[in-house]
C-alpha cells in the first residue's frame, strides 16, 4: 500500500515536472520577438553575422524539435541551460538566488505560521466574542490589503520618513569595503520579512480559526471540560493538535503562495532573490532563466506537497500515508 | 461590524466602483492621457489630485483606472466560476472514467505554479485585460474545479436527484434544474473571493510592468509614481491614491465575500473549511 502509494505520487509528480517543462518550452519558444530581438533591436540587421553567432552560441540556430529532446535530457542531467543575461548556467544563477529568497521566506514562513496558528487558534476557541469578532474583522482587512501595497506603506514610514530602515538592497555601500556583515543583511531584511508576513498570516489565521472551530464541538472536548480542566489547557492539550492537521497542507500550499508574494516584495525593496529574478527576466525576455524558474517553481510545491503528505502520520498516528485524508 | 452591515458596506462600495467605471467617461474633468498641465503640479482646483511626471491629470487617470481592474476582476472571475462549476459538476455527475480523466488532469494541474505560469503567459500572448482575465479565468479555474466536484458528489446521491431520474428527466435537465441552483451559492462566494484574488493580481501585473499598456490601470500608476520620482520626492498624492483605491475595493469584495458566506452557513462553513 505504501510503497505503491509512493509510486503513485511519484508517477504524478514526475508526469506533472513533464507538463510544465513542456508547456514552458513550447510557449517561450513560440514566442514572437527574441532575446536579442529586445535587448538590441537593430543588432540582427546591422550585423547579421554577430546575431548568428549569438544564435549558434545558445543553439537558438537547430530546430525545434531538437532544442526540445537536448533540453529535456540537460534538465534531467542538471544542466538547465545558460542565460542570455548572466551569461552563467540558469541553475547556478537560481541557486545563488533562492538563498537570498529563503533568508527572507523561512523566517516570514516561520512568524506567519506561529502568529496565524496562535491568534487563530485563540479566535476559533472564544468564537462568537467580541475579541474573535475584532480580531476576524481586522485580519479580513489585513488580507485584503495586497502584499505590494503593505511594502510599500513599509518603505515609505519607516524607511523614509523614520528613516529606520534602509529603502531597499540586501547590504550598505560600506559592504564594498567591511565586506558583507550579517547585522548589516537583517536590518536590510527586516521590512522584507514584516511585509512577507503581514501579507500570508490572515491566511493562515483564518483556516486556523475555521479548523479550531470545528474541534469545539468535539465529545473530547467535552469530556476535557467535564473533567474540570481550564479553558486554555484543554485548547493546548485537546484541541490544538487535532486543529493543526489540516493546517499541514495549507501550509505546503501557502509556501508556493509565498513565492508568488516574494515577486512583488522583492521587487519593490530590491532584494536580490528569486522574485526580482523572475522580474528582471521578464524584463528582457531571458527565456532559458525564465524557464528555469519556472521549473524551480514547479519542483517547490511539488516538494511541499509530497512533504505535507509524508508529514501526517507524525502528527496525527492514525492516519496512514496513502489514506485520503 | 455585524457581518450583516459588513455586506451592505461591501456592496454599497463595489456598487460606487461599477458606477463610477461606467461614469468615468462623463464625469472626470480630463481626458486621462492628455497632457494638461505643468508636469508634477501639487494638488489644486484645477487639479484635484495634481498631475503626473508628465502632466497628466492623476484625478481622471485614477477614476479611468476602475474600468481595468473591475473588468479583469470581474470577468477573470466569471470565467473562472463557469470553468469550474462547468467541469466539476460534469466530473461529479458522470463520475466513472470521465470523472477519472478530469480528476487526474486536475491534480496535475494543481502542481503547477498559477502566478509565474499566468506570468509566463502574459509574456506569450500580448497583454491586453481581456486576454489576461480569459488566462486568470481558465488557470484559477482549475481549482475550484475540486470544491465544486465535491459538492455536487453528495448532491448526486440526494433524494430529489433519484426522484428526477425516475420521472424520466434527462442528463442536462437534472444537471441545469436540480444541481446547479445547490451549486449556485458556493459559486458566487467563490465568485466573489476570486474577483477580489485577479483584482490584485491584474493590479500587481501592472506594477510590474506586463499590464495592458493600452488602458489606464492603477498598478502602472503605482509603478510609474514609485519609479519616476513620485517616493523619492515625497508626492504623496501621485503614489497613494492608486492605492487606497486598490485596498478599498479589495476591503470591499473581502466584506461582500465574508459576508455571503455567513449567509449560506452553516452548510457551506463546512463543505469551505474542508
Amino acid at each position: 500500500m505504501k510503497a505503491e502509494y509512493l509510486m503513485r505520487r511519484a508517477f504524478y509528480s514526475f508526469l506533472a515536472f513533464m507538463v510544465s517543462l513542456t508547456l514552458t518550452f513550447v510557449l517561450l519558444h513560440l514566442m514572437p520577438g527574441d532575446y536579442l530581438h529586445s535587448i538590441l533591436p537593430y543588432l540582427a540587421e546591422k550585423n547579421p553575422d554577430a546575431a548568428r553567432m549569438f544564435r549558434e552560441q545558445f543553439g537558438l540556430n537547430r530546430s525545434i524539435s531538437e532544442q526540445y529532446l537536448l533540453y529535456v535530457v540537460n534538465v534531467v542531467r542538471g544542466n538547465w541551460g545558460y542565460s542570455f543575461l548572466y551569461g552563467l548556467p540558469v541553475l547556478a544563477v537560481i541557486e545563488e538566488k533562492l538563498r537570498w529568497t529563503l533568508v527572507i521566506l523561512f523566517p516570514s514562513t516561520v512568524l506567519s505560521i506561529l502568529i496565524g496558528m496562535a491568534v487563530g487558534a485563540y479566535s476559533g476557541w472564544r468564537n462568537g466574542s467580541k475579541t474573535d469578532l475584532s480580531v476576524l474583522n481586522f485580519m479580513i482587512f489585513v488580507g485584503a490589503v495586497p502584499s505590494y501595497w503593505w511594502a510599500m506603506l513599509l518603505i515609505l514610514i519607516f524607511g523614509f520618513h523614520l528613516n529606520l530602515f534602509p529603502l531597499g538592497g540586501y547590504a550598505s555601500i560600506e559592504a564594498l569595503d567591511v565586506g558583507v556583515r550579517i547585522s548589516d543583511v537583517l536590518r536590510h531584511a527586516a521590512l522584507p520579512v514584516t511585509a512577507l508576513t503581514i501579507s500570508s498570516v490572515p491566511g493562515t489565521y483564518y483556516l486556523m480559526r475555521n479548523s479550531t472551530l470545528q474541534t469545539t464541538g468535539e465529545e473530547y472536548v467535552l469530556t476535557a471540560r467535564s473533567k474540570g480542566l481550564r479553558e486554555m489547557e484543554i485548547l493546548r492539550h485537546h484541541a490544538l493538535k487535532n486543529a493543526m492537521l489540516p493546517m499541514v497542507t495549507v501550509i505546503a500550499l501557502e509556501l508556493a503562495q509565498m513565492i508568488m508574494g516574494s515577486v512583488f516584495v522583492e521587487t519593490i525593496f530590491s532584494w536580490p532573490g528569486l522574485g526580482l529574478l523572475t522580474f528582471e527576466a521578464l524584463r528582457v525576455r531571458d527565456l532559458p532563466l525564465l524557464q528555469g524558474i519556472f521549473l524551480m517553481d514547479t519542483l517547490m510545491v511539488i516538494f511541499a506537497n509530497i512533504a505535507a503528505d509524508l508529514s501526517y502520520p507524525l502528527i496525527d498516528p492514525r492516519v496512514k500515508v496513502g489514506e485520503n485524508v | 461590524m455585524s457581518r450583516k452591515s459588513a455586506f451592505s458596506a461591501g456592496l454599497f462600495i463595489l456598487g460606487a466602483y461599477i458606477l463610477v467605471a461606467l461614469l468615468s467617461s462623463v464625469i472626470t474633468p480630463y481626458s486621462p492621457t492628455a497632457l494638461v498641465g505643468r508636469p508634477l503640479d501639487g494638488p489644486s482646483d484645477t487639479h484635484l489630485l495634481g498631475t503626473n511626471d508628465l502632466g497628466q491629470d492623476i484625478f481622471s487617470r485614477l477614476l479611468y483606472g476602475t474600468r481595468a481592474t473591475l473588468i479583469i476582476g470581474l470577468l477573470g472571475a466569471l470565467l473562472s466560476v463557469l470553468v469550474s462549476t462547468l467541469v466539476g459538476t460534469v466530473s461529479a455527475y458522470y463520475g466513472g472514467g470521465v470523472d477519472e480523466v478530469i480528476t487526474r488532469s486536475v491534480d496535475v494541474l494543481m502542481t503547477l505554479p498559477s502566478f509565474p505560469l499566468l506570468l509566463v503567459l502574459t509574456i506569450f500572448f500580448a497583454p491586453s485585460i481581456f486576454v489576461i482575465s480569459g488566462l486568470m479565468g481558465v488557470l484559477g479555474g482549475t481549482q475550484g474545479i475540486r470544491i465544486i466536484r465535491s459538492q455536487v458528489l453528495s448532491l448526486v446521491e440526494a433524494n430529489f436527484v433519484y426522484g428526477a431520474k425516475a420521472i424520466g428527466a434527462g442528463d442536462l435537465r437534472i444537471m441545469t434544474r436540480h444541481i446547479l441552483p445547490n451549486v449556485l451559492p458556493l459559486a458566487t462566494v467563490k465568485f466573489v473571493f476570486a474577483a477580489q484574488r485577479y483584482m490584485l493580481m491584474g493590479v500587481g501585473l501592472g506594477f510590474l510592468g506586463l499590464g495592458d499598456p493600452s488602458v489606464v490601470d492603477w498598478g502602472q500608476m503605482i509603478s510609474r509614481a514609485y519609479y519616476n520620482g513620485g517616493f523619492a520626492l515625497g508626492l504623496w498624492w501621485w503614489l497613494i491614491p492608486p492605492g487606497i483605491a486598490v485596498t478599498l475595493l479589495s476591503v470591499a469584495l473581502a466584506l461582500l465575500g465574508y459576508g455571503l458566506e455567513e449567509e449560506i452557513d452553516p452548510r457551506l462553513k463546512r463543505s469551505v473549511a474542508i
